[in-house]
């Protein structure tokens, strides 16, 4: 061997050293940790979409012999569906920007001012959020039907009107029944993040001279703003996606949505046209894309940091006798939201009939038969487990995806947050076709399909957008000096974790722990594609019920998991918020 | 048109659930080694696309009891099942050994590749004549679809006897309908009406400005509620347990609308001869007349008689058509065009 070569050679292996101690090093620690993270998140949300869009590029479902074709985005590219599409969109807008003034001025009332009450309002609140959508429509297609609706009727008797004001099925009544959960949903989110707000800087707004309105607009609603995007753009693409408001209200006054579009193409064709279904999840996820984008390029280079070494009190405006309307406000929001569809729900309860009531026809049938049937006990077992667990393991993903996002610069951080946000931007009918391929097509020695297993990597996959949201909205608000005031002070990156970051986000966490619990307890498109004999879940048992006819059942069901929310929240707010918040 | 409604009549009366005074074979079970061999497998797995129906629990445990066999029930809607099916065919991963599907739908499955032949069931030789079961198919029971009125709204000469009573003007407006641009009751009803009645029947219709719906459950309850005089297609298993609400069911004289349930035995089904054995228990006497209690048609001789008051007024309810394999696509195109 020349000299030369052997040079080349030694070269090569200094080379060959130099690419190992590289590999080495990136699989170190932190690197190692943040590609885990990225298989994982591949694994529940790239891996399902990946079988989705296959299914949009392929003339057959994954398994099947086809070929590779464009012809599903082809056919939907129709005037019928941009028509479809612009009214989704300004259903979804006509719904979430009055939903969003209510929830910006109950969280302000409830975080804010001196309103009485406001522990017990807080829970009653948010209580709309967590009734499953299937009950509220029922209750509202007796509360506000054209006909013999309750409130017509009320109406007329009244005035002695002949005109019914009121009619559910219909624009408003899709929109208004989509609002009762959005207003929730974005009341939740803004709540914690109104008490986490240092007054100092309204305050300092309101010694410059600006009036309460403008420190409103100026100072509150800007440091919101991480929060208020989130929650706003979740809430706007779900009403996108919203199926049950369009179906029970709009299918009867022929309003079509994007939704009720995919459904019809998946299940309600002679073979499910999955092609062109996922063809049209595809645009409407870029579409949606396009919003993360926008709220990237909003947010970026700005700081919201409002929670910082200083310490602080929320401040409390005084509202003097007008704390008497914030509070009468609430309690209106509680009594149309809660009290007329809940009440309606528990009286036709225990009448033989929904909306029949006479005494001969009181019973408590309905209970006899939901607290005897074994389903329904085996179902609420695997709900609470899966509900306890999975909400766990969603709200410590998103801790951790929301963590890197927003509070480090790693490499890397930007594809987690936009894994982590996929599976919100997809319908969740086609979706859980995504899920039902991905497990059914993975090597037989990971036996996911047919376990319960199924039902839990969905359920994480479809919490996390929520957790990230909720974690970064909070994490936003921390500023920096308290974690490395913890480090310079000799704390290690677990200790300051923990003690600095996740004891000053535990609302949030908390909040959001309680959003996933519900969702995996609403959750039903997944579910009754991924569940198995044996690991039934409450949602697919209600709507078992539903389907045949048995409102009533129903309604005792809905009843039921009523009470577990009131005792959840109760649990949240009165002991853990008080004990370990320190905000 | 009086031509169109004897021709109906006609087709009708030769699909009339024939159960009165004919005398049915006694049940017959499986050969031993058959029986011997479904116990050692120890489990069926049964896959339904009647979703919910609390029928099926109480028949599965007679199964349960009778044979030590254990069932794993699995029931969703038509459409999640298909898909299931199809996803765990192609994936092999075999799971189901039983599937009980709409009898349209079945026959699509045996064309996939997904059916393998049952084997025979012994309890076949009580199939109804119209109702036979072939290599890869076997009948279980029928789901018929009348009109539902409301007693108060709707009385004396009001009350329509014929589908074509459905056409008057009065009605305009004022039925509310499953929806036949989708699977179910709706099109099934809409096929029928096409094959039997006619296009322009369906056209007429779609002149009343049918108020179209797809909450079951819940259009059923607003008619008792007044808000709409009429109902249709109602099935008659529901309107069962709405006796109590002043509503009535009515069957015109040219038939119900119907949709048949059919088992299958899946290609590599884990545990084959429990299968069989299940099948052919669905057909006995003592299933087919817990059926017939629930207001489904049986669809072998001789059990409405025991069925109790369900089982009487189903006697001599005529049937007029069915979806068809072939033609689902285009009658759900056909309604797109007529209710667009």
């Amino acid at each position: 061997m020349s000299e030369q070569t052997a040079g080349r050679l030694a070269v090569r292996r200094d080379e060959g050293t130099h690419m190992l101690d590289r590999l080495r090093a990136l699989l170190r620690g932190r690197n190692l940790a943040v590609l885990a993270l990225i298989l994982l998140l591949a694994f529940l949300t790239v891996y399902p979409l990946s079988m989705l869009l296959y299914g949009s590029l392929h003339s057959t479902p994954p398994g099947t012999a086809g070929s590779f074709n464009l012809e599903g985005y082809r056919q939907i590219m129709t005037a019928h569906n941009a028509v479809v599409l612009l009214n989704t969109i300004g259903i979804s807008f006509a719904k979430t920007i009055p939903s969003l003034v209510v929830a910006i001025f109950l969280a302000w009332i409830i975080a804010r001012t001196d309103t009485p009450c406001r522990g017990v309002l807080e829970v009653m609140i948010t209580l709309p959020f967590f009734v499953p959508p299937i009950l509220t429509a029922m209750a509202w297609g007796m509360l506000g039907n054209l006909q013999v609706g309750l409130i017509n009727q009320t109406w007329k008797a009244i005035t002695g009107s002949e005109t019914s004001p009121i009619n559910v099925y219909s624009y408003g009544g899709v929109i208004w029944h989509m609002s009762q959960y959005t207003t929730t949903f974005l009341f939740l989110f803004l709540v914690d993040a109104f008490r986490a707000m240092d007054p100092a800087l309204e305050e300092a707004s309101r010694m410059c001279g600006a009036s309460r309105w403008t420190t409103f607009r100026k100072i509150t609603l800007f440091l919101l703003l991480p929060v208020l995007t989130s929650g706003v753009m979740l809430s706007f693409i779900r009403g996108i996606e919203s199926f049950e408001s369009p179906l029970f209200f709009g299918t009867p006054a022929g309003i079509k949505v994007i939704s009720t579009e995919i459904y019809d193409l998946i299940t309600q064709r002679a073979v499910p046209e999955y092609q062109s279904a996922t063809a049209l999840s595809f645009v409407i996820l870029g579409l949606m894309l396009l919003l993360v984008v926008w709220q990237w390029t909003v947010l970026r280079g700005k700081s919201f940091q409002t929670v910082t070494g200083k310490g602080f009190n929320p401040g409390v405006v005084r509202l003097g006798a007008w704390r008497w309307a914030t509070f009468a406000f609430c309690l209106l929001f509680f009594f149309v939201t809660t009290v007329l569809p809940v009440g309606q729900l528990a009286v036709g309860s225990f009448f033989q009939f929904f909306g029949f009531y006479g005494w001969d026809m009181l019973t408590l049938d309905h209970y006899r038969a939901v607290l005897g049937d074994s389903e329904f006990w085996r179902a609420t077992r695997n709900t609470m487990m899966l509900g306890l667990v999975g909400a766990t393991a969603t709200m410590v993903l998103g801790s951790i995806v929301a963590y890197i996002s927003i509070r480090t610069t790693w490499r890397g951080r930007r594809l987690i947050d936009a894994m982590a946000w996929l599976p919100w931007m997809m319908p969740g009918i086609v979706l859980a076709i995504g899920f039902l391929w991905g497990f059914a097509m993975l090597p037989a020695q990971i036996p996911i399909y047919g376990t319960v297993w199924a039902l839990f990597l969905a359920y994480l996959a479809l919490g996390t957008p929520v957790s990230v949201r909720v974690m970064s909205g909070a994490y936003a608000q921390l500023s920096f000096d308290l974690e490395e005031c913890s480090r310079v002070h000799g704390a290690t990156f677990f200790q300051t974790l923990t003690r600095i970051l996740v004891a000053l986000a535990w609302p949030a966490f908390a909040v959001g722990w309680v959003l996933a619990f519900f969702g995996i307890m609403r959750e039903l498109s997944a579910s009754i594609m991924l569940y198995t004999t044996g690991s039934e879940v409450l949602s697919v048992v209600l709507v078992k019920r539903w389907v045949n006819g048995l409102a009533e059942e129903v309604s005792v069901i809905g009843l039921m998991m009523m009470a577990l929310v009131i005792v959840f929240r109760w649990v949240q707010l009165a002991v853990i918020k008080r004990r370990i918040s320190t905000l | 048109m009086l031509g169109n409604l004897c021709k109906v009549a006609v087709i009708a009366a030769s699909m009339t659930v024939a159960s009165i005074g004919i005398a049915r074979a006694a049940d017959e079970e499986l050969p031993a080694d058959v029986i011997a061999a479904a116990k050692k497998e120890g489990k069926v797995a049964f896959y339904t696309s009647f979703f919910g129906a609390k029928a099926h629990l109480d028949i599965i445990k007679s199964f349960e009891a009778k044979y030590g066999i254990a069932v794993e029930l699995l029931d969703v809607r038509a459409s999640e099942m298909t898909e299931r099916i199809r996803t765990e065919q192609s994936s092999k991963r075999y799971i189901a050994d039983v599937v009980q599907n709409g009898a349209a739908s079945l026959v699509r499955q045996q064309r996939e590749g997904y059916l393998q032949p049952h084997g025979g069931i012994p309890n076949a030789k009580n199939l109804l004549a119209e109702h036979k079961e072939t290599d890869f198919g076997v009948p279980t029971y029928i789901l018929g679809y009348g009109i539902l009125i409301n007693k108060n709204a709707v009385k004396g000469d009001d009350v329509p006897k014929s589908w074509q009573d459905l056409k008057d003007p009065k009605w305009k407006g004022k039925i509310i309908s499953d929806d036949p641009r989708a699977l179910g009751g709706g099109n099934v009803m809409f096929t029928a009406f096409q094959d039997k009645l006619g296009d322009d029947y369906n056209k007429a219709l779609a002149q009343q400005a049918l108020v179209l719906s797809r909450d079951v459950g819940n259009d059923e309850r607003r008619v008792a509620r007044g808000e709409y005089p009429m109902r249709i297609p109602q099935l008659f298993s529901n309107w069962l347990a709405l006796k109590k609400l002043p509503v009535m069911f009515i069957v015109p004289v040219e038939g119900l609308p119907y949709i048949r349930f059919d088992f299958g035995v899946l290609n590599g089904a884990p545990h084959p001869n429990a299968a069989r054995v299940f099948i052919n228990h669905y057909l006995s006497e003592q299933v087919q007349t817990a059926y017939a209690a629930a207001g489904l048609m049986p669809v072998v001789d001789g059990v409405l008689d025991k069925a109790g008051e369900a089982g009487a007024e189903l006697k001599g309810i005529k049937l007029l058509g069915t979806t068809d394999v072939d033609h689902q696509n285009a009658m759900l195109d056909r309604a797109k065009q007529l209710y667009p």
